[in-house]
């Protein structure tokens, strides 16, 4: 018994051990971030002498050439619609892919499965053309748009994957009561499907929030610029200040890791929810 | 089962969402294709034969001289070291942490690395291998190392990606194998039990088999991601020294928006999703198949 | 119902476009890349102006590279987002000549340093020159030399020499330190070393693809650079601001670098610079702009561009210190005393544009990227010189 006890003893603190050592980079970037360079030219893991200061979280959310608050504004102006469009057209057609039957139905969606192994530079060039002949290159509603036609196909694949698992019997029921098609997917179908369209929701404004390349080829104005795109711009043309760098790239992170921390039930879901039937 | 659907019904329900990814999607993806083929206003296969022939993408020279060795064969580094490290590492994970106090707490650290946006993941890998205040160098000095700037040679910076890549990504397995594990069920641990089978053997004879559809989630999901990469490769090391970290993602932007080459850069896009088809192609029948 | 709707619409629409029009007429945009400190030193050269005409001015920030993908659609419909651009790539506007005004009836070409006023294509004079930048060759901390009584080289071997000599001091991690931006200024470094020994006249055939990289002389000229790495007189790159710091506290002796570095250090009366003996020729990088003919206010901005380009503008840039004039007629007395230095330096010796600035394209980044391969891998100098010869436009 009692070697039993050990055994776990040991085995859970291995565990945390590792917990531990995982989480070291982690650390070291809050260290960059909070303590002055001279500090840090040895080792941010010396601890002698000990300076916090927030200087340089203020410093990147104020930066003079790209600052973080700006940046996260955009961001957000970009993410939160390109995340609420998209869910709601993909899950509508999700919807129908589980339910109706209709000529070239197969066709089209094997294509959308397709889709969901392009690599976003298959369409970066024209998307590029598209975009500037619309008069809509460096502006809000270009952005969205693609990352809209971006996401509908994951989103697609996704929400029919879980409407195939819901019975059909209290669709049909309401059906023969006589309702349309239409209130039946919202009055039924969208309320139990509320889980789905969370983790649909989750996984989309993360994966937007972080997208670097399509706003790298689409957005250069320097006031329009996405949070994302701002990181590598503190590095490199004149300066690299590590702490900047890393107070930046704190802050950053922090948006997606909170989305995470709260919906986490369902982000994990969404991710396994590809593949199970 | 399922219902004849009217056209309104397609109107509202299929029509938005199909209009997007044709409009968006679909049509700009048979464009690249069309301007791969187009060299100097005629069809031609020059943009193919420049791209195949360019050191940019395959370099013999370089398995003598030492990298880079060409895009291609970065990104198959990149798949050949990531994918078995990363997937081993996140099975293993998964079933050290089944019951461990605080478990999901562990396994939010490990996955946390996921959830980050991949210019952040660039920085980090940045962080963790320079010369002064990386802590690779640091471990390193424990077994007498010198330090070293890894990002900065020809033949560790590839490979400092890659490995700092492998901390980033596999909180994905891990997570994944953990919900696979939870679905096996218990009894067939305890019949196996009783039969007299050892861990080593209920491992490999159960738990393994069962969990491979997860594992080609898995696999698939892994291998697109290191074929993609870009993010992290462009704010760490802008495919350099000379090259040497170049990927095909990091390749494709240089020849459209640098050189401004728009049939070499599509070569290299087509290229690419010919290799992303292929590898999705055992995850897309299992979910193609039913229903 | 519907008309008093319509009306309305149509009456918000006149209202809005009127105002866009009218309101905003008087107003000059202006482009340039400058953001932060280097703004700051560029505002009080436009509010100058603002003063003298009252013609108020906008500043906004764009970069070469976002300018060059976004200028082509806007000048196809006529359109442009700055009444006055600046910008660094000279060969691209030589390229867009039917797209800028010309500039000759209002710059005079006599009052500038000669070998700065480019980008004339058939007479018509394309872009303005303001202040610039220059490089002139390693800086060193003169109290630095005293204490170790090193001197300035006046031939190869004594700069060979010293860097033997600074090798030897404690303290020391390398004689020359090496800067890492982007990748210059490793590339300022290796254009110095080209200019000095090969003259001016191979930079500008080097830009123009004359002759090739894998040339014997260009060659020849990198062999004396892979020597002095290989010797490990030069540091590994490091970032460069890093790098700055570790170099003003004596790690390093040596700094190539451009002269803006003067506004960066806390001391900058201890500083001193020298190029490579013999050098006669010197990257100097004015700040080009142009005038797009579809600027709406094209006589305002034509004025502007007389301003700057002339003694008043380039006066106030010059005296806010890391500026170089390109217009002769701003006394050297109107430099902070550092800077009196530098355009000593640059007299008598001939203005060269900056390599890889100029070429641009897919070439500056692979020469960039080559070059830090170069200097971790010194051996490899053939690979990296076909590679450069291939990049070559």
């Amino acid at each position: 018994m009692k070697i039993k006890i050990y055994k776990k003893i040991i085995h859970d603190g291995l565990a945390w051990i590792m917990a531990f050592i995982w989480i070291i980079p982690f650390l070291g970037l809050l260290m960059a971030a909070i303590r002055p360079m001279d500090e840090l030219l040895h080792g941010w893991w010396n601890l002698e002498t000990l300076n916090l200061t927030f200087k340089n979280f203020i410093g990147a959310w104020n930066h003079s050439n790209v600052p973080l608050n700006q940046g996260t504004i955009n961001s957000l102006l970009i993410a939160v619609p390109a995340t609420v469009i998209p869910v709601l057209i993909a899950t509508m057609a999700g919807y129908g892919f589980s339910r109706y039957r209709f000529p070239t139905k197969r066709s089209i969606y094997i294509l959308i499965i397709l889709m969901l192994a392009l690599p976003q530079q298959m369409i970066a060039v024209p998307i590029f053309s598209i975009i500037n002949k619309l008069g809509l290159i460096n502006n809000y509603f270009g952005l969205i748009i693609v990352h809209t036609a971006w996401g509908v196909p994951w989103i697609t694949f996704f929400m029919r994957n879980f409407f195939t698992t819901l019975p059909v019997e209290v669709e049909e029921a309401a059906k023969i009561d006589g309702a349309s098609d239409v209130r039946i997917f919202f009055k039924i179908a969208l309320p139990i499907a509320t889980p789905a369209i969370v983790s649909a929701v989750s996984l989309q404004f993360t994966m937007v929030w972080s997208d670097f390349f399509l706003a790298l080829i689409l957005m250069y104005s320097p006031e329009k610029l996405l949070a994302t795109q701002r990181i590598p711009l503190m590095r490199g043309v004149y300066f690299v200040d590590w702490g900047l760098l890393s107070a930046a790239s704190i802050l950053l992170m922090l948006v997606p890791i909170l989305v995470y921390t709260f919906f986490q039930k369902y982000y994990v879901k969404g991710m396994i929810g590809w593949s199970s039937k | 089962m399922h219902r004849k659907a009217t056209f309104t019904h397609l109107a509202i329900f299929i029509l938005p969402a199909l209009l997007l990814i044709c409009v968006f999607v679909f049509y700009p993806c048979l464009r690249t294709i069309s301007l791969s083929f187009f060299s100097e206003g005629k069809f031609s296969l020059h943009n193919y034969y420049e791209v195949l022939k360019s050191r940019d993408t395959i370099n013999l020279k370089g398995f003598s001289k030492g990298f880079p060795l060409g895009t291609l064969f970065h990104n198959l580094l990149w798949i050949i070291i990531h994918l078995p490290l990363s997937t081993f590492l996140g099975l293993t994970l998964a079933v050290y942490l089944r019951n461990v106090k605080g478990g999901s707490i562990i396994k939010s650290i490990i996955f946390l690395g996921m959830v980050m946006p991949m210019i952040t993941g660039g920085v980090m890998i940045r962080f963790i291998f320079d010369k002064n205040i990386g802590i690779v160098n640091e471990f390193l000095k424990l077994f007498g190392f010198l330090p070293k700037a890894w990002t900065a040679y020809p033949e560790t910076a590839l490979f400092s990606l890659i490995f700092g890549s492998v901390w980033l990504w596999t909180g994905f397995s891990m997570i994944l194998y953990s919900a696979g594990l939870e679905t096996i069920p218990k009894d067939l641990y305890e019949a196996a039990q009783i039969d007299g089978a050892s861990s080593m053997k209920m491992f490999f004879k159960i738990t393994i088999p069962l969990l491979k559809p997860i594992t080609i989630v898995i696999v698939t999901m892994t291998m697109l991601w290191e074929l993609k990469i870009f993010d992290i490769v462009y704010v760490a090391t802008m495919g350099g020294p000379g090259s040497a970290s170049n990927v095909l993602a990091l390749q494709m932007y240089t020849y459209a928006f640098k050189a401004l080459n728009f049939g070499k850069s599509s070569v290299v896009a087509v290229f690419l999703t010919i290799i992303t088809l292929a590898v999705s192609i055992p995850m897309a029948r299992s979910a193609g198949e039913g229903r | 119902m519907l008309k008093k709707f319509t009306l309305i619409l149509v009456l918000s629409v006149l209202l809005v476009s009127l105002v866009s029009v009218f309101g905003f007429a008087e107003k000059l945009t202006v482009i340039g890349p400058w953001a932060g400190a280097e703004q700051e030193g560029f505002m009080p050269v436009l509010e100058a102006f603002t003063e003298k005409t009252g013609i108020e001015v906008e500043y906004k920030i764009y970069r070469f590279e976002d300018l060059v993908t976004m200028l082509p659609a806007q000048f196809s419909a006529k359109k442009t987002p700055g009444d006055l651009i600046f910008m660094s790539g000279t060969e691209w506007m030589v390229k867009n000549a039917e797209h800028l005004a010309d500039l000759s009836g209002v710059i005079n070409e006599g009052e500038f340093v000669p070998g700065t006023l480019v980008s004339k294509v058939d007479g018509k004079l394309l872009a303005g020159t303001f202040t610039g930048k220059i490089k002139p060759g390693f800086w060193y901390s003169k109290s630095f030399f005293g204490k170790h009584g090193l001197t300035v080289p006046q031939t190869w071997d004594e700069f060979v020499t010293l860097l033997q000599k600074i090798k030897m001091v404690p303290g020391i991690e390398a004689p020359i330190a090496s800067g890492n931006g982007t990748g210059w200024p490793l590339s300022d470094v290796a254009e110095h070393f080209l200019i000095s020994f090969g003259g001016p006249a191979l930079q500008e055939d080097l830009i123009a693809g004359n002759i090739k990289w894998e040339s014997n002389i260009v060659k020849g000229i990198f062999e004396k650079l892979v020597f002095l790495l290989k010797s490990e007189y030069f540091s590994e790159p490091a970032e460069w601001t890093t790098i700055l710091k570790q170099w003003e506290k004596g790690e390093y002796a040596l700094y190539f670098m451009g002269s803006w570095i003067t506004g960066m250090v806390d001391n900058p009366d201890d500083l001193g610079v020298f190029s490579l003996p013999g050098c006669e020729g010197m990257v100097f990088g004015p700040d080009y702009f142009n005038v797009p003919i579809y600027s709406e206010n094209i006589e305002d901005a034509k004025k502007l561009a007389a301003f700057l380009a002339g003694k008043e503008g380039q006066t106030i840039s010059a005296s806010s210190g890391g500026h170089i004039a390109t217009n002769l007629g701003v006394p050297v007395e109107v430099y902070p005393t550092v800077d009196r230095g530098v355009a000593e330096l640059l007299k008598g010796v001939q203005s060269l544009p900056d390599l890889d600035d100029t070429v641009g394209g897919e070439f500056q980044p692979a020469f960039w990227d080559q070059l830090k391969l170069l200097w971790v891998k010194p051996d490899r100098l053939d690979d990296v010189l076909e590679v450069l010869d291939e990049k070559m436009p």
